[in-house]
């Protein structure tokens, strides 16, 4: 059953009612004319202080009595295959209680340096490295590469140009939508241009590394489990699996997890390691990666090249986009597909084609908006280059040719609010400064992650005053148990203070995992929800004591009770509950249809270069973003800023570096990977632009990945209009940006 | 790491005694467990030089100059109001731009000067290079060396890490070291092997001695000085070159010079016909040009650091600058 239900949807510039189908059982869904009270403020992480005084314990701060430790022997080769490993001699030295063979059979392969083949537990974890030189491995080596330009069918460049006829995608390319004549489209434009953009492989680099604590217990033929997860119920699912026992008897908790960006959704190899060791010695084993194993074995965002041609009328209008690109996947050679939205040229003809090379190395996961950063760095680096081949600004370029009227009003707030006029270098590739030029540049940000699935969540009042709202599912950051108190105090109209938040063990209510930037608009209508029917029967029994009907009870200011008449304190209504407090169980209902299924948004940047080093120095940078209802301002404004932070760091220097011959990455650790830190930080700011989406009972939307998906861009064009030439290689280090301002003395 | 002994002597003395090939010094250890974690270097016994930092550290006026004891801390004289003057700004701008705020508040003088160089093939226990004294050829030379040596002609590619070795070559320091009872002292240049083989230390000591002493003499009138490094990054990122200089000024007038090189050769690389090119000449831009240029006139580039040079240049036109005043 359900019910129709009108709402107030949309922003600031375009707001209407519409009407939607509201499952029946669910709330009142809020609209823009809801008045909200702890939803919308600036609460701070009620973990804050857990985390900032380590109080928090995370997987790797996990320590039992008894506890082994575990490691994996990996492979010193990038290709070939395990023809033997003997444990025999290992399981002879000091300390050593258990290992496993991770390579055998037809499952032999070696496809990367650091492919597992076997793993050891030990009472210390140098015992435990000592006895992996003990394991006595045999491999067949076989020829191999980690370039992605040396891999079969890579596109041969020609200094960054495409010079050769487009080519032909092979058989096996996606293409989308169907083929149009595109070389056709291309040339009979007023306006054309092309171009070819590169990048690396940027590492996940979270501070906790990926890994577990398990401990099997034979008696009970059960196991308790912490993990570095973004998937407590997958983790489950799969260790229990592992260790070949059924899943009741296994609980995973990640109270706290130290970041995963998308390469935390399997427990991995790792973790099956993990599980058998545990097994096989009857005792917790805690395997935890190190730093080298974190950049080389874990996954990353893949390497790509992108090609684009591209034409539009002479006032500006695109008319045609042809994008093709290569993605460096890593051994499954799968998996490394970059895209972009396609806003500004929905109706014009467009194409993508994306074709994945296999090369020897790790394979790549998702990281944070998987392919988009660098789709988006291509498109929007083609944006400003027939901007200005149109005589156009590029914020004017991108006014005409933006079909989302969201976006539009998100360009001329940003523009304003950052001083694009006063920024942007109307000279590119000059300046009055001897030592700096300066520029600005801007992108776009899309994204979908309206959230779904069959949550549920606990909501319970005791008899004290006390409540609890509860799911399993894991806050890897984002800031989701502050959430569950905000939403859960404004249904029940007190304090968030006053809400104990339990996330991330899976004897809770099941939560999705977090990816998709899906956690908040997945679980918070369950939590709504949960929170709603609890009240329901807190009214019920105030109803019940001043003997009126139940439809009668209002809520105000932290009292229940009859308008006009006596309200009680939500303290002392808690009193009527017995010894067993009220427990409701929210559910969350498939989304409506709503007003609009994606988020928009955009971001600007301001550069400074450095005309005798190349060193690049961003200046400032701003970002304007919706994700529907803004829950927590801090919080959301910390996802943009985080966002603007990451890109900054991808776009000007995170690369892994390999060492061809070996096939080994030289700068797996934190000393040679090089991570933006706090004095390479511009001035920065995120505007959040609230939107009611008409979705579900709450509207919020997801919000980790879209900002990641312009910043990078908005940087590299920055970059561009300081030089007057356009980047598009990145990360953009210095010895680019001389090379790039030497061609122009040519 | 494998296991060892730590040894934790009550004086310098019994600290040398203890010295020998299969012993190492500690002073704050971050460069040293860095290596013993790789397991690149497996020493028996570590000695810990820490125990007796009272007596090492510190910066004392010394005759118009200082001397420093090799314990002291990155950041005692990044911070140091003594050094605080043009005369000594290039040991401090070095000290100040070096590694992270943890590392310069824990690392030493003595454990910068003697630290191993960043390679990174030497510094990974996969990589068997010809310096790691584990494998028959420089690994470098054909293969990742964005950040490697361009000065070398030699069968080792690596480059100098310290940022404040440049600075005392520049300040003409000079070393007191210490093996057993009996004790040396000798220019910081000595501290460096004539000719940086592969086969070569990266220093001159012998395994017994320890540094006690950087002493930097009184400097004449006019003495202004700056250290520079390029970087790609500003906060905590190795040098990709460096450049230290002390000009002695009369005005606008350069009365003589001295400069020296970082991070683009197995060692500190002073460039003295490079600096003769100073005396007597007014500062400009100009001059600072033609002096870089003749700074890295005998450069040659691997296949991927040919940028080094340019931005070597750009490191010593801007030290020289900021000596002279210009900038
Ligand atoms: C993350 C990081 C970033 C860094 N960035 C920079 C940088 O930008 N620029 C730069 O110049 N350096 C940099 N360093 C190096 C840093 O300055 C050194 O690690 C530090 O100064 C070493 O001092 P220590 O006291 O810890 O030496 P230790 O690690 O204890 O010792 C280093 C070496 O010197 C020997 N030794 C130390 N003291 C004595 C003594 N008194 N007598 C004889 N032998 C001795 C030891 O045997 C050892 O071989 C960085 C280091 C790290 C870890
Ligand atoms: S540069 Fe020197 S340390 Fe580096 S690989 Fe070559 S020989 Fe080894």
């Amino acid at each position: 059953m359900k019910n129709e239900h009108e709402m107030r949807v949309g922003f600031a510039g375009d707001n209407r009612k519409i009407k939607v189908d509201v499952p029946e059982g669910d709330l009142t869904p809020w609209d823009l004319d809801t008045k909200l009270e702890s939803v919308g403020g600036r609460s701070d992480r009620i973990d804050a202080f857990a985390k900032v005084t380590g109080r928090a314990k995370y997987a790797y701060d996990i320590n039992l009595p008894g506890m082994l430790h575990g490691i994996i022997l990996r492979s010193p080769h990038p290709r070939g295959s395990v023809k033997s490993v003997d444990l025999s001699k290992t399981l002879d030295m000091p300390g050593v209680k258990a290992a496993v063979v991770m390579k055998q059979g037809e499952r032999n392969r070696i496809r990367y340096v650091g492919d597992p083949v076997a793993a050891i537990a030990a009472d210390t974890l140098d015992q435990a490295r000592d006895a992996l030189s003990a394991i006595v491995a045999e491999y067949e080596i076989e020829a191999h590469n980690v370039e992605l330009l040396a891999a079969e069918g890579a596109p041969n460049l020609n200094e960054n140009n495409i010079s050769d006829p487009w080519p032909v995608p092979r058989p096996a390319a996606r293409r989308r939508p169907a083929d149009p004549d595109m070389e056709l489209e291309v040339s009979e434009a007023d306006v054309s241009a092309e171009g070819t953009w590169s990048m690396e492989v940027q590492t996940h680099s979270s501070l906790e590394s990926h890994g577990n604590v398990v401990w099997y217990k034979k008696e009970t033929d059960s196991a308790e489990i912490w993990a570095s997860t973004q998937a407590t119920f997958g983790a489950r699912q799969a260790l229990a699996s592992a260790l070949d026992i059924p899943q009741d008897r296994v609980t995973v908790r990640a109270e706290f997890v130290g970041g995963g960006f998308g390469s935390k959704f399997t427990p991995g190899e790792e973790g099956m390691a993990c599980a058998l060791l545990s097994k096989q010695a009857n005792a917790p084993v805690k395997l935890m990666l190190d730093r080298f194993e974190e950049h080389t074995c874990t996954g990353n965002r893949p390497s790509a090249v992108i090609q684009i041609r591209a034409g539009a009328k002479k006032d500006g209008t695109v008319v045609a986009w042809d994008t093709r690109s290569f993605g460096g996947p890593g051994c499954n050679g799968r998996g490394g597909s970059t895209s972009h939205h396609t806003n500004y040229f929905d109706n014009a003809k467009h194409r993508r084609i994306h074709v994945d090379l296999a090369t020897d190395t790790d394979a790549s996961r998702a990281m944070r908006a998987p392919g988009r950063p660098q789709g988006v760095f291509a498109m929007e680096g083609m944006m400003d280059i027939l901007a200005a081949k149109c005589g156009l600004d590029p914020l004017a370029f991108r006014l005409l040719n933006d079909n989302s009227e969201l976006r539009k009003a998100e360009w001329q707030l940003g523009a304003e609010k950052f001083g694009w006029a006063e920024h942007y270098n109307a000279s590119p590739g000059s300046g009055e400064d001897p030592r700096y030029l300066r520029g600005a540049g801007m992108a776009s940000a899309f994204w979908g992650g309206m959230g779904g699935g069959k949550h549920r969540v606990t909501c319970r009042i005791h008899r004290d005053g006390s409540v609890e709202s509860r799911n399993g599912a894991q806050d890897i950051g984002t800031g989701m148990k502050t959430l569950m108190a905000m939403l859960t105090a404004e249904e029940l109209g007190i304090s968030p203070e006053q809400i104990r938040v339990s996330m991330g063990n899976t004897n809770d209510p099941p939560g999705p995992a977090s990816g998709g930037s899906t956690t908040t608009p997945s679980l918070s209508p369950a939590v709504r929800h949960a929170a709603g029917l609890a009240k329901q029967e807190l009214g019920a029994k105030v109803a019940e004591r001043l003997q009126v009907d139940a439809n009668k009870i209002i809520w105000q200011n932290g009292h229940i009770g009859l308008q006009g008449g006596e309200m009680i304190p939500f303290q002392e209504a808690c009193k009527l509950i017995g010894a067993e407090p009220i427990e409701a169980t929210g559910i969350r209902q498939a989304n409506y249809d709503g007003y609009q299924d994606n988020v928009c948004g955009c971001q600007f940047a301001a550069v400074r270069v450095d005309r005798e080093t190349g060193l690049v120095l961003v200046e400032k940078m701003l970002g304007v973003q919706d994700c529907g209802l803004v829950i927590n301002q801090k919080l959301a404004e910390s996802q943009v800023i985080g966002a603007m932070i990451e890109g900054i760091s991808y776009v000007l220097h995170e690369q892994r570096i390999m060492d061809p011959k070996q096939g080994r990455m030289l700068n797996g650790d934190f000393a040679n990977y090089k991570i933006a830190g706090t004095l390479d930080m511009p001035e920065m700011e995120a505007i959040m632009y609230s939107v009611a989406n008409g979705k579900n009972n709450v509207g919020a939307a997801g919000l980790g990945e879209p900002p990641s998906t312009a910043a990078p861009a908005a940087v590299a064009n920055a970059v561009s209009n300081a030089l007057g030439l356009p980047m598009r290689s990145m990360p953009i280090t210095p010895d680019k940006v001389l090379a790039a301002l030497h061609s122009k003395k040519k | 790491m494998h296991s060892f002994e730590l040894f934790l002597p009550d004086n310098i003395k019994d600290a040398s005694l203890r010295g020998g090939p299969n012993a190492v010094f500690k002073a704050a250890g971050t460069d040293l467990l860095d290596r013993l974690k790789e397991r690149i270097e497996n020493p028996e016994t570590l000695i810990n030089l820490l125990e007796f930092k009272k007596d090492l550290a510190g910066i004392n006026p010394q005759a118009g100059g200082f001397d420093i004891g090799s314990l002291t801390s990155i950041h005692d004289i990044a911070s140091s109001a003594s050094l605080a003057g043009p005369e000594w700004r290039a040991l401090k701008q070095a000290a100040e731009t070096t590694a992270t705020p943890q590392i310069r508040n824990r690392g030493t003088l003595g454990g910068n000067l003697l630290q191993k160089t960043r390679c990174w093939y030497l510094r990974s226990e996969a990589f068997k290079c010809l310096h790691g004294g584990r494998g028959p050829s420089c690994l470098a030379v054909d293969g990742e060396n964005r950040y490697h040596s361009v000065m070398g002609t030699l069968d080792c590619m690596r480059v100098h890490p310290s940022n404040l070795a440049p600075a005392l070559y520049v300040l003409g320091a000079e070393l007191s070291t210490q093996s057993g009872e009996e004790s040396n002292r000798f220019p910081i240049a000595e501290l460096y092997p004539e000719l940086p083989l592969a086969s070569e230390a990266e220093h001159t000591l012998s395994d017994n001695e320890i540094l006690t002493h950087i002493h930097i003499p009184a400097a004449v009138t006019g003495t202004s000085t700056a250290y520079v490094e390029s970087r790609e990054k500003l906060s905590f990122d190795w040098a990709t070159t460096a450049a230290a200089v002390l000009l002695v000024m009369k005005g606008k007038a350069i009365l003589s010079g001295r400069i020296c090189l970082g991070a683009v050769a197995p060692n500190p690389i002073p460039c003295d016909q490079a600096a003769e090119m100073l005396a007597g000449q007014d500062a400009s831009m100009e001059l600072f040009g033609k002096v870089a240029a003749a700074a890295y006139a005998k450069a040659v580039p691997l296949a991927q650091n040919e940028y080094k040079i340019e931005l070597g240049k750009a490191v010593l036109r801007d030290a020289l600058a900021q000596a002279s005043g210009l900038r």
